[in-house]
């Protein structure tokens, strides 16, 4: 602490904290100034995005995959023997691949449901300074996009629309803690909400103390007034574990995204729903285990030398 | 020489700005990845006077605000930028122990991260900002600080570097 703290240091700490304190009163206020100075930011940064995604896939493929390597060592080690003499193009064709897959199955998704949808790539990630969890999307008010619109990936809900820019739009993943849906459980038609946590999990709260839900319940989107921010039947997770604690008034859960929110690279954007509801159309099918086959051996005894 | 300082100083600014958005933002990086430009204005900070701190952190957060992963009201990245740095510049200025020694200035960026971090989630709470879980923002914080631990050190003589060109000093670290 040398600094000696003179006069024009601390008035000028003192302005510029005030100046904060004003800026974030204005904000708090609604004021449309400073929204508008995020929307031309936003609107200058968008092309920069889409380069740098552009440029940045191949590495970004990479490091993902030295982050799941634990995960996918098998899944790596077979793809490495099978080839090796592609592994060049192998490289520039996955993330092509990837995206196709993903469209299709969100495609699919919206086909079954009779969603109108525009499709969309992701262009960036959010900083996780903010505690936040939310990307951002090639599209924008120019394709027809608006906030409060229900984003679909290739699994099911991935978020809602939170800003939308000219050219872009911020998505509010269904991971992030502020983000709250209100969904039914396939089947018995239970309602409750459930609640982003930050990570792949979210925690669901029935709103009937009366009514139970059990590990592996499917659950789904219950929709909005007009189809806004949500769209009824859009798959959302699935429960893998049960508060059943005595003091709660209505019971807990723990919920697992269908969505996996590392790997987003191909969304929807819903923005129109089908007249009518979809109801359970969507439940995804369980995976069909594969039957093992049986190996049976027949040994026969071979003459003894002795006889 | 205040303008001098400023002009070359502010395109520096949006460069790397821009090069957070543009680039360091497109990689999900395990325990929350890092803020390259909130370390680059921390260690701005910290080999600048207290007066050149306040400024840097009224820059840098109005910068960080417009931002569209900023979660909460323009002016609360503004005013937690502010107050860190000039209280890292206050706590160090004419301290070579600190601003002229490199491990002093890293370990004063990875801590004072972590005061921003702190700060944020503190004025989050008074300005109705949703956070999240606590184990969650313990793991947000964590792999914060440690990117900023493992980061600091690689960009520190290339940010010294612009910080003497800017300002003409003779000791870059």
């Amino acid at each position: 602490m040398r600094y000696g703290g003179e006069g024009r240091t601390r008035l000028l700490l003192i302005i510029l904290i005030v100046t904060a304190l004003f800026l974030i009163t204005l904000d708090l206020r609604g004021v449309a100034v400073l929204d508008g100075a995020r929307q031309g930011t936003q609107t200058i940064l968008s092309p920069f995005q889409k380069a740098g995604n552009f440029i940045l896939t191949p590495v970004k493929n990479f490091v993902t995959d030295i982050t799941h390597l634990g995960r996918t060592r098998n899944q790596i080690e077979k793809l490495r023997a099978d080839n090796a003499k592609l592994k060049s193009d192998l490289l520039n064709r996955r993330n092509a691949d990837a995206q196709l897959k993903q469209l299709k199955s969100i495609l699919d998704l919206a086909g079954t449901a009779g969603y109108k949808v525009v499709n969309t790539r992701v262009i960036s990630q959010g900083s996780s300074q903010s505690f936040s969890q939310t990307v951002t999307i090639d599209i924008g008010s120019n394709a027809g996009i608006k906030k409060n619109m229900t984003v679909l990936s290739q699994s099911g809900i991935a978020g809602v629309v939170k800003e939308v820019y000219p050219t872009s739009a911020l998505v509010m993943l269904a991971s992030d803690p502020a983000f709250k849906i209100g969904v039914r459980i396939a089947g018995t038609q239970q309602i409750g909400i459930l609640t982003g946590r930050g990570s792949r999990s979210g925690s669901l709260q029935l709103l009937d103390n009366l009514t139970t839900v059990k590990v592996g319940d499917v659950l789904l989107a219950r929709g909005s007034v007009a189809n806004r921010p949500f769209v009824p039947g859009v798959p959302v997770g699935y429960v893998t574990a049960v508060d059943n604690s005595a003091g709660e008034i209505a019971q807990n859960a723990t919920v697992r995204y269908y969505t996996n929110f590392g790997g987003l690279g191909v969304l929807a954007v819903v923005v129109a729903a089908s007249p009518s509801n979809p109801g359970d159309a969507l439940v995804p099918t369980k995976p069909v285990p594969t039957p093992i086959p049986t190996v049976t051996v027949y040994v026969t005894p071979s003459p003894s030398p002795t006889e | 020489m205040l303008t001098r300082q400023l002009s070359l100083s502010a395109p520096i600014f949006l460069f790397i700005f821009l090069f957070q958005e543009a680039v360091v933002n497109q990689f999900k990086l395990p325990g929350g990845g890092f803020s390259l430009f909130a370390i680059f204005a921390l260690i701005w900070a910290v080999i600048s006077t207290p007066e050149i701190a306040a400024l840097t952190g009224f820059g840098a957060g109005i910068l960080m605000d417009m931002s569209q992963s900023a979660g909460g009201p323009v002016g609360q990245w503004t005013l937690i930028m502010i107050i860190v740095c000039y209280g890292v510049s206050y706590l160090g200025y004419g301290d070579g122990n600190i601003n002229g020694n490199p491990i002093g200035v890293v370990f004063f960026v990875v801590i004072a991260n972590l005061i921003t971090g702190l700060l944020f989630l503190a004025s989050s709470a008074l300005l109705g900002v949703t956070t999240g879980g606590f184990a969650q923002i313990l793991l947000t914080l964590l792999g914060n600080s440690l990117w900023t631990l493992v980061i600091t050190p690689i960009v520190l003589p290339v940010f010294s570097f612009m910080h003497n060109f800017v300002f003409e000093t003779r000791t870059v670290l």
